[in-house]
């Protein structure tokens, strides 16, 4: 090797760079850590929590002395902290953003601290004689979770928008302004279908919305729905019942019977595989009503049900209202056999894009089929069993219609009802008598915080960066 | 390990990718396929490795029928244009990946991996994955991975296509020297005739699926059996011009419009039995001289050591290596002398050649 190519080293900001971007992200983190446990750091040093004790505020709460600014600041080192830090956070970022001396990983990051603590601050303003009546330690603390997870979901995304490398210092205004521009439709899409319905789902989890008080304006009432949520009797049920719905049908049909009929249908002739694989997506194409009708079909209760009719038939005692005796088993495979297929189409296809000449040069190595399959395939696959599990593990978390369709959560109370069900029954069924919009968001705004922190752990897991690494080195 | 291959066949359909190929390969040989793109030469390879199964014919290893035996045991190793080397794995876990198979002690493993990829001289870049390789380095990388296990049997196939001109022919001694030291039996599929000269104990010239030839380099150069061995083998390629032979006094004329040599009679004799023949003449059997045929400068080309000249003589165009000295230029009437003693006649239907049979 002669010389190595420049491209090696631009990919990557300087190791100067690098670090003075991640000093300045040190006071995001700051910020982020102090929303979080600064409830109980005022609890311990107050005795008594203060939330949003603005001036106006103070005024009216006997517990507080009013008096001078710097009175009020003694007792209320909340109101005034956190928006401070969240402006020198934004000024920072600016300031470092000018100097080139940050990716748009730390950049984003900190923008986003930044705007959240403005939200908390308006928060606080706008709403401070509810939230002020239901302070408590589980509120703030709330507070600081959501602070941490738009974070988290702003690196992420700024993350992927990587709109240029912190090696060239200055770039042109022409040069921002052709990478924003190209960006722009993608970036407009998620602003639309994806930021926009997060921050309503967040704003309706905060309100009081429900068909019941409907003609009257609506309430802010914090963090109420998710204090509701979290104490509901039945919560550690739902959320059991989610891992548990999640984790069997990835597990054994979205990605291993996906890659069990990948692995099968690569190692039969072309033709047969492919048909075999047609006939594995017509769950997938089947209306999901047409398809949950054939299911009950086979399970129906007894002496009907097609399932039962079979064990009939071999002179079978046993004839079980199936649903009822094994609402999971039914769950699970009726969602599976969906959403295999996708594992399945993706499997193959990235299976039969492995070059011919390292299966055959695995065969002449000395490897069996199965050797082959362990040692080369498998760890091939990884890229597309990332994006499998990903994928399939959010999309599984907030597909409820089969189950609705299928046993409507029960049989009895909550057997398989799933969060995403839960969410749907509360705010858009008359479930229990009313519409409860802003409980119902409460659920949905929860699963979407764990959905994206999934996301986030697989990709470190799965150590995404290395996937997606270029090779460097061209010349011997 | 002795490789013969007995009427060796694959068929797709009614398209056949080889056809009654028979070799006699000896321990320690060292083989090239020789022929153009789809000729079958690739075809053949894969049958003996294992991967094709013969449509008909037998494949022995040593005296032994290895049709039906899986490539695993076949106890071969395998270089690939495209290097195939696995993706995943670092240096060090792609040389020693056979050994690993056959299960060898840890140990072991690692001191037969690192010796050869010392041998290779990649010992050094034991941690690398092949996306951090260069294409020289990833076919060091492919041939120690191929010899690790000591096959008895080594098979290339157009290992150095990959790589440019000037590490081909370095990669290109490299190999052919390895090959001497460790005495493998090797069989060496390529389209580039100079790989095939250099290297090659026997050359086998396939086309069409078919066998053409089985011969030393010298002997195919010197003696070529058909046109297309002629025309294939040598660069700049032969000369080919339709001439009619016969016998005038006491020597033999090769004639055709605007041109008449002299051909010696051992070679003008054979020739003359038939009425109309090829006749075939390498570009360095022909020299611009002082008489001889007359013809006018077509196209010169630069090759540095000689000039490629080609000279228009009554509508035939005949290659000429030229001495760059003579400054010729497009255009300029120059004789042609033909060094006889080297030529070849073909008959034109058969294309088998009238001298050799």
């Amino acid at each position: 090797m002669s010389s190595t190519t420049p491209s090696m080293t631009a990919v990557l900001p300087s190791k100067k760079t690098r670090l003075s971007g991640h000093i300045l992200a040190i006071p995001g983190a700051v910020v982020a850590l102090i929303s979080f446990f600064l409830p109980w750091l005022d609890y311990v040093a107050n005795g008594t929590v203060f939330l949003s004790l603005t001036g106006r505020e103070a005024a009216s709460s006997p517990a507080i002395t009013t008096g001078s600014g710097a009175e009020l600041f003694r007792a209320t080192p909340t109101a005034y902290l956190v928006p401070l830090l969240g402006l020198v956070v934004l000024a920072l970022t600016a300031l470092a953003f000018w100097r080139g001396y940050v990716t748009e990983w730390d950049g984003f990051a900190l923008i986003s601290l930044g705007i959240v603590t403005l939200i908390f601050v308006w928060l606080q303003f706008t709403n401070a004689q509810e939230l002020a009546d239901k302070a408590n330690t589980a509120v703030q603390s709330g507070y600081g979770l959501i602070g941490v997870y738009l974070a988290l979901l702003a690196t992420i995304i700024g993350g992927s928008l990587h709109v240029r490398t912190a090696t060239e210092r200055k770039p042109s205004l022409r040069g921002l302004l052709s990478a924003w521009g190209f960006m722009s439709p993608g970036m407009l899409l998620i602003l639309v279908f994806f930021i926009i319905p997060v921050i309503i789902t967040l704003v309706l989890s905060l309100t009081d919305l429900a068909s019941s008080n409907f003609s009257e304006p609506w309430h802010f009432v914090g963090l109420d729905n998710y204090k509701r949520m979290f104490s509901d009797t039945f919560f550690p049920k739902i959320l059991g019942n989610t891992f548990r719905y999640v984790i069997l049908t990835l597990g054994f049909f979205n990605v291993g019977l996906a890659l069990v009929l990948a692995l099968l249908t690569t190692h039969i002739s072309r033709r047969a595989g492919f048909i075999f694989r047609i006939l594995w997506l017509l769950p997938r194409i089947t209306p999901s009503v047409v398809y949950i009708v054939m299911w009950r079909r086979f399970v129906q209760v007894p002496p009907h049900g097609i399932i039962n009719q079979f064990i009939g038939w071999f002179g079978g005692e046993y004839q079980p209202y199936w649903l009822n005796e094994a609402p999971w088993l039914f769950v699970v495979m009726v969602n599976g056999f969906v959403g295999a297929s996708f594992g399945m189409i993706i499997f193959s296809s990235a299976i039969e894009a492995i070059p011919k000449d390292v299966m055959t040069a695995a065969k002449v190595d000395g490897a069996s089929a199965l050797q082959i399959i362990r040692d080369i395939t498998l760890p091939l696959l990884k890229w597309p069993l990332l994006f499998v599990t990903t994928y399939q593990t959010l999309s599984l978390l907030v597909s409820f219609e089969y189950i609705l369709l299928l046993t409507g959560g029960g049989p009895g109370l909550y057997t398989t009802e799933v969060w995403s069900l839960t969410a749907y029954n509360r705010a858009l069924a008359t479930y229990f008598g009313s519409n409860q919009w802003g409980y119902g968001a409460a659920w949905m705004f929860v699963l979407v915080v764990i959905g994206a922190t999934l996301a986030t752990i697989y990709l470190r897991v799965f150590r995404f960066d290395d996937l997606v690494a270029e090779p460097k080195i061209d010349v011997l | 390990m002795k490789v013969e291959l007995e009427n060796l066949s694959k068929r797709w359909g009614n398209v056949y990718g080889a056809r009654g190929v028979d070799l006699d390969i000896k321990d320690g040989e060292f083989v090239v396929f020789l022929g153009p793109s789809g000729c079958g030469k690739t075809t053949t390879l894969l049958m003996v490795a294992g991967i094709y199964k013969p449509s008909e014919g037998l494949i022995h290893f040593d005296g032994q029928v290895v049709n039906t035996v899986a490539p695993k045991d076949r106890n071969i190793g395998m270089v690939f244009q495209s290097y195939a080397l696995y993706p995943h794995m670092d240096v060090f876990h792609n040389i020693s990946y056979p050994l690993k198979l056959q299960k060898a002690p840890k140990a072991e493993m690692e001191e037969r991996t690192q010796r050869v990829a010392d041998m290779m001289g990649i010992g050094h870049l034991m941690e690398r994955k092949p996306a951090m390789l260069s294409g020289g380095q990833q076919q060091r990388v492919a041939l120690g991975r191929a010899l690790v296990k000591e096959p008895g049997l080594l098979l290339f196939d157009e290992p150095l296509s990959n790589l440019d001109a000037r590490l081909r022919l370095s990669m290109r001694s490299e190999i052919k020297r390895l090959q001497l030291e460790l005495g493998i039996t090797s069989i060496y599929v390529t389209h580039d005739q100079v790989e095939a000269m250099t290297m090659a104990d026997r050359i086998a010239v396939m086309k069409d699926g078919q066998l053409q030839a089985f011969a030393t380099p010298e002997e195919l150069y010197d003696r070529p059996r058909t046109m297309f061995i002629g025309g294939f083998v040598g660069n700049p390629p032969m000369n080919f011009a339709e001439v009619a032979v016969s016998r005038r006094n006491d020597s033999f004329h090769a004639r055709r419009e605007g041109l008449d040599v002299v051909v010696p009679s051992d070679r003008g004799e054979k020739a003359s039995a038939s009425d109309k023949g090829i006749m075939g003449i390498r570009p360095e059997d022909v020299t611009i001289a002082d008489e001889g045929v007359s013809g006018e400068v077509f196209v010169v080309e630069p090759l540095g050591r000689d000039h490629l000249v080609t000279v228009d003589i009554a509508g035939i165009y005949v290659h000429v290596l030229a001495d760059p000295a003579l400054g010729l230029h497009i255009g300029d009437k120059v004789k042609v002398n033909f060094n006889t003693s080297k030529v070849q006649f073909f008959n034109p239907e058969t294309e088998q050649s009238l001298l050799w049979a």
